[in-house]
């Protein structure tokens, strides 16, 4: 299951969207999450029309994209039902202590929208950042925060350092699985405690190869000069262009579209 | 103007033990050192593990402040809190472990994380990446994820990244250790350019004696203390000294200092097998003392009767091909012996009992996608029970999917795996047990200890067996006997050892299922000169109190050469030689197009050979290349 979360995962494309400063990209996507709570009813087709046309622009195939749904079908199911079945209202259709009401219809189908949207708009972001771009643009973003003491760097730092390390940490877990079961080991048979059991010779050398790496790599990093975020430079500072204001014009104009359609039209 | 420089510099720790009671012990793992390096030098540092050289080399870099004495780097006192950014900046520092020490996901991010620190303005900390990365060789790759370079590459990004500091002085902490001998050639030759174009002083702490033969000078260290200084002629001549401090010399070195003592006119402290072969082959009169020289060949002729008389047969076979004419003819060679012979009659006492086979093998990683790689590529071969087998192969060429095939770690795509005659991968083989029967020792064991003391991880294996527990603590301590490990050990958490003790009980831990073939993946790896050789020889005592098979992987051709009887030589997923050592370093040009090399002792036997000295060029170790010199140099005088 943990293959099937698209977040986190880049597909590297040359777009529009690829080149987008990932500041814009964090705001759209915040913009675009408010904006599938504003909308109540036919607005939804404001929504549908503006992520499918970010979607061809950022030259992704669609299966990636649905990829990510996977991993929240069961939720989508249980909550659908628990609204249909336990909303209150005018009822269309009723069996024993069954029934269905049109109101809870509305909202299972409202929050399917949403929670579908939502998903496949936070993987079109990450589909299209690379990892370290998003740590950059989540530092930039986060100044603000520091004013209430969050240590915005170091926050930024340990996520692109634990991107590095994932697939050396991955690759050193299944040495020692292999490792422990040259020495008879047995990962898969068995009932859940001896299962559990099992993994000690597994997560033990694991941790102290975890605390090994971490300590070396500080080392590493003290020794050049690595001292928190004062007076750090940057080699790929976060620089605005043209096409980067153009968007948040366009994210404005959408923002606005939204709350005009709710507030006037109660769409 | 010396750029560092120590006075009575120590450095105490105190250990806690965890026994209740004990009062805790003060360690001194630097004392009273004093030490002075030029600008512009090439500084080496030997010692063997736990000497104190890693701790002395901290103190450069101002990682660890002395707790006696103290350390100026360019006239900055360590201890001063001020100078201590601009002392990291001066000194970079280059540790062991390749993957550890980079920071960033791209190549030139890493670069650029030192620059980043320091506060330098954008456009040149590009400069600097851009600059830095060219002068380590490093440009092409610029946009790679670190996790896809070899392990020389990615030493030499981290040493990129010190240069973009604009450092005064590197040190470099066993940056080869971990390293196959290509990355570490590659390493080295990056080291000495910079040191030689940028004029950076290098203090280079290693355990390769062959990558310090020019530096400006050696300092030698043992418990803490600075025990030899001098330049390499000095610091070599002293065979028995450094022998004494769990060290080597170069191989040539060896070699000449043998023959001294056989009776040999050399002058001490021979680096080059240049200087060997000038000395050898351009003097009149190259033995000093012809009685002695008697002496030591007659010696080798009655050890060598003792045992069998196989050698010299091969020696005639191997004298009729010329070194030169070898080159191309690969394994079709018409002079050769059958290959697959093994060197001593072993075998034959067995039978040659066959236990281990493998017929048409292929492996392909992640199949039917983009990534597609074929690991390895019809291979074939046989391991008799009993055999000493080396394989040895560059990295990538396989031989790590190849050992796990021997135990079913690995289905292999194509082809079967037999073990005593039996498929491995049909219905119903009991693949556990079999694992029980052939042990594997992956590339650093000593990762996988994880129980609370030693004893209870060396049963691990024999308790998945299913034995009593009596039977469990038997086979521990037998294995940790045969290993070396003394008693007083066997309560103490694996986690307290030295990385020799702990490397030998991961090994006892696989000795312990009593395996009939036990394979070994490099497990000399990262390990001091002395330790290194502790851990062969315990192999073929192994080999020959249990009659076991052992299976070696390598990638130092000399020890491979010492130890083995048959190699098994892989490239690019295929066998390409199968053999003795002497069959399959005779094919040394061949090895070197595969990434491979002959040992050190074939090179200088051929250098020797061109000179015009009559040496039987095949020799590849120290004993065989010292008979073969002085053999040749009877036939010369005579």
């Amino acid at each position: 299951m943990l293959r099937d979360i698209t977040i986190g995962q880049y597909y590297p494309a040359d777009s529009v969207l690829h080149r987008l400063d990932p500041r814009v990209k964090l705001i759209g996507t915040i913009v675009y999450i408010i904006s599938l709570f504003v909308f109540h009813t036919w607005g939804y087709i404001l929504g549908t029309v503006f992520l499918v046309s970010i979607i061809l622009l950022s030259r992704v195939p669609f299966t990636f994209m649905v990829r990510g749904l996977k991993a929240i079908v069961i939720l989508l199911i249980i909550t659908m039902a628990l609204n249909i079945f336990l909303t209150p209202g005018t009822y269309l259709f009723q069996w024993k202590f069954f029934h269905i009401s049109r109101e809870g219809v509305v909202i299972a189908v409202r929050m399917a929208i949403r929670l579908i949207y939502l998903i496949i708009g936070c993987s079109v972001m990450t589909l299209t950042t690379t990892p370290n771009k998003l740590t950059d643009g989540l530092e930039a973003l986060g100044q603000p925060l520091k004013a209430v003491h969050v240590p915005v760097h170091e926050i930024a730092m340990m996520m692109s350092i634990a991107l590095r390390f994932i697939p050396i940490l991955l690759e050193e877990t299944d040495k020692i699985m292999k490792a422990q079961t040259a020495r008879g080991a047995d990962f898969e048979s068995g009932g859940m405690v001896q299962k559990v059991k099992a993994m000690v010779p597994l997560l033990v050398p694991l941790f102290v190869s975890a605390f090994r790496r971490a300590g070396d790599l500080a080392m590493a990093m003290e020794a050049r000069c690595y001292h928190g975020g004062e007076g750090r430079t940057q080699m790929k500072p976060l620089r605005y262009e043209s096409r980067d204001f153009i968007a948040y014009g366009v994210l404005a104009g959408y923002l606005a579209a939204a709350i005009i359609l709710r507030a006037v039209f109660h769409w | 103007m010396s750029i560092i420089h120590a006075e009575k510099l120590g450095y105490d720790y105190v250990q806690y033990d965890e026994d209740e009671g004990k009062e805790p012990e003060i360690v001194h793992a630097v004392r009273d050192v004093d030490l002075k390096v030029e600008r512009g030098q090439f500084i080496a540092i030997l010692g063997h593990n736990g000497s104190g050289k890693s701790t002395l080399a901290k103190h450069i870099n101002a990682l660890l402040v002395p707790t006696e004495g103290t350390i100026y780097i360019d006239h900055m006192d360590t201890r001063d809190d001020d100078s201590l950014w601009k002392i990291r900046q001066e000194a970079g520092m280059v540790f062991q472990n390749p993957d550890n020490q980079i920071v960033a996901s791209v190549v030139e991010e890493d670069v650029g994380f030192g620059p980043e620190n320091l506060g330098v303005p954008t456009d040149e900390i590009w400069r600097r990446v851009d600059d830095s990365l060219a002068k380590t060789g490093m440009i092409a790759y610029r946009k790679h994820s670190p996790n896809k370079l070899s392990g020389g590459q990615k030493q030499r990004v981290a040493i990129a990244g010190v240069m973009a500091m604009k450092p005064k002085c590197i040190v470099l902490d066993e940056p080869t250790a971990m390293l196959d001998p290509n990355g570490r050639k590659e390493v080295i030759k990056a080291v000495r350019d910079l040191n030689q174009s940028e004029h950076v002083t290098v203090i280079l702490i290693t355990h390769y004696m062959e990558e310090v033969t020019d530096a400006d000078r050696i300092f030698v260290m043992d418990a803490g203390e600075l025990v030899m200084e001098g330049t390499p002629v000095e610091i070599f001549s002293q065979v028995e000294k450094l022998r004494k401090l769990r060290l080597d010399v170069p191989q040539v070195t060896e070699l000449a200092y043998e023959l001294k003592n056989s009776g040999v006119d050399l002058p001490d402290g021979i680096l080059t097998t240049d200087e060997l072969v000038h000395n050898l082959c351009e003097k009149e009169h190259p033995i000093a003392d012809s009685r002695k020289l008697e002496d030591s060949l007659q010696e080798d002729t009655a050890k060598e009767s003792e045992n069998q008389a196989q050698p010299q047969q091969e020696d005639k076979t191997a004298e009729s091909g010329e070194p030169g004419t070898m080159a191309l003819e690969g394994k079709t060679a018409g002079n050769e012996e059958p290959l697959n012979m093994p060197r001593e009659g072993k075998t034959a006492e067995t039978g040659g009992q066959e236990s281990l086979r493998l017929e048409h093998v292929s492996y392909v990683y992640s199949t039917g996608t983009a990534y597609e790689i074929t690991a390895l590529k019809d291979v074939s071969l046989e391991i008799p029970k009993g055999q000493f087998v080396g394989i040895i192969g560059h990295t990538g060429s396989g031989k790590s999917t190849l050992v796990q095939h021997f135990n079913g770690l690995i289905r292999p795509t194509s082809g079967h795996v037999y073990f005593n005659g039996r498929d491995i991968w049909e219905e119903g083989y009991p693949l556990r047990e079999l694992r029980f029967h052939v042990g594997l020792v992956f590339q650093y064991p000593e990762y996988q200890l994880f129980e609370t003391d030693v004893i209870k991880d060396v049963c691990f294996g024999p308790k998945n067996q299913g034995l009593s527990e009596e039977e469990q603590m038997e086979r521990a301590r037998e294995a940790l006997r045969q290993v070396g490990i003394p008693e007083g050990l066997y309560e103490k958490s694996p986690f307290e050892l030295s990385g020799g003790q702990k490397r030998r009980v991961a090994i006892a831990g696989v000795l312990a299922m009593n395996p009939d073939i036990l394979v070994l993946d490099e497990p000399t790896a990262g390990l001091d000169p002395r330790g290194r050789e502790e851990i062969l020889s315990e192999l073929d005592q192994l080999q020959k109190e249990r009659g076991i098979t052992v299976i070696l992987v390598s990638h130092s051709m000399e020890d491979v050469a010492q130890h083995v009887d048959r190699i098994i030589a892989m490239n690019k997923g295929e066998v390409a030689f199968d053999g003795t050592p002497r069959q399959v370093f005779s094919h040394y040009k061949e090895l070197e197009t595969m990434g491979l090399a002959a040992p050190q002792m074939t090179y200088i036997m051929h250098a020797l050979r061109e000179h015009g000295l009559h040496v039987d060029v095949n020799a590849s170790t120290l004993d065989e290349a010292r008979r073969a010199v002085l053999q040749a140099l009877k036939e010369k005088t005579a």
